[in-house]
């Protein structure tokens, strides 16, 4: 009954319920992103837009997606985008608590190049 | 030790997949709770007061209770 259309709705992310037009991969997907990222004259507004965009699908971002997006930051000059980002990546798992240190794991080499602290270093992860 | 690539899609998905019918099934369930255990006893109970009904019987009550304007009680 409802796991029908649960199955067909609620795919992954930006695949829609066409009948036609085919449902975009997960590297896809990932390769898009970070290209939107790369754009080497992105500006502020389109760095908070992907990330806004980004975080409202059903998923966490692949560490490469970041890496690109931290990157972007550090073109702007913008460390608090980049700290910010953490944040929401750790907020956007949810219950599980395996993966953001997966990602941070994952960043660590980033993290270290860019001179971005975690907000777990910076103490602002307590409330 | 490096952490394993734990599941990062569809994280969402899944938790409806198992929850949703749960919630449905049981908002379902209270409905069916609430029809059987109120509102039949309630319509029993009405059906079975006015079976026996008589409404002159009640009718004249009222009327020597002196609660009417148009008929006053037979006394008077």
């Amino acid at each position: 009954m409802f796991e029908a259309v649960l199955s067909k709705t609620f795919s992954p992310v930006a695949s829609r319920c066409y009948s036609h037009g085919k449902v975009e991969t997960d590297e896809e997907f990932d390769a898009r992103w970070v290209t939107y990222f790369s754009k080497p004259d992105i500006d502020g507004w389109e760095l908070r837009k992907g990330m806004n965009t980004l975080i409202g699908y059903d998923l966490v971002p692949e560490p490469k997606v970041l890496d690109s997006a931290l990157r972007a930051c550090r073109r702007l000059n913008d460390l608090a985008s980049a700290i910010r980002i953490l944040e929401a990546v750790k907020d956007k798992a949810g219950p599980h608590k395996d993966i953001y240190p997966y990602l941070i794991q994952e960043l660590q080499p980033t993290l270290a190049e860019l001179g971005i602290s975690t907000p777990e270093e910076l103490g602002i992860d307590k409330l | 030790m490096s952490l394993a690539k734990p599941l990062m899609r569809g994280l969402l998905a899944k938790r409806l997949r198992f929850h949703l019918p749960i919630a449905f099934g049981l908002a379902f369930a209270a409905a069916v709770a609430f029809k059987y255990t109120v509102t039949e006893p309630r319509k029993r109970a009405y059906a079975d007061f006015y079976k026996q009904y008589d409404a002159v019987k009640e009718f004249n009550a009222m009327r020597e209770a002196g609660v009417f304007q148009s008929v006053r009680p037979s006394g008077e």
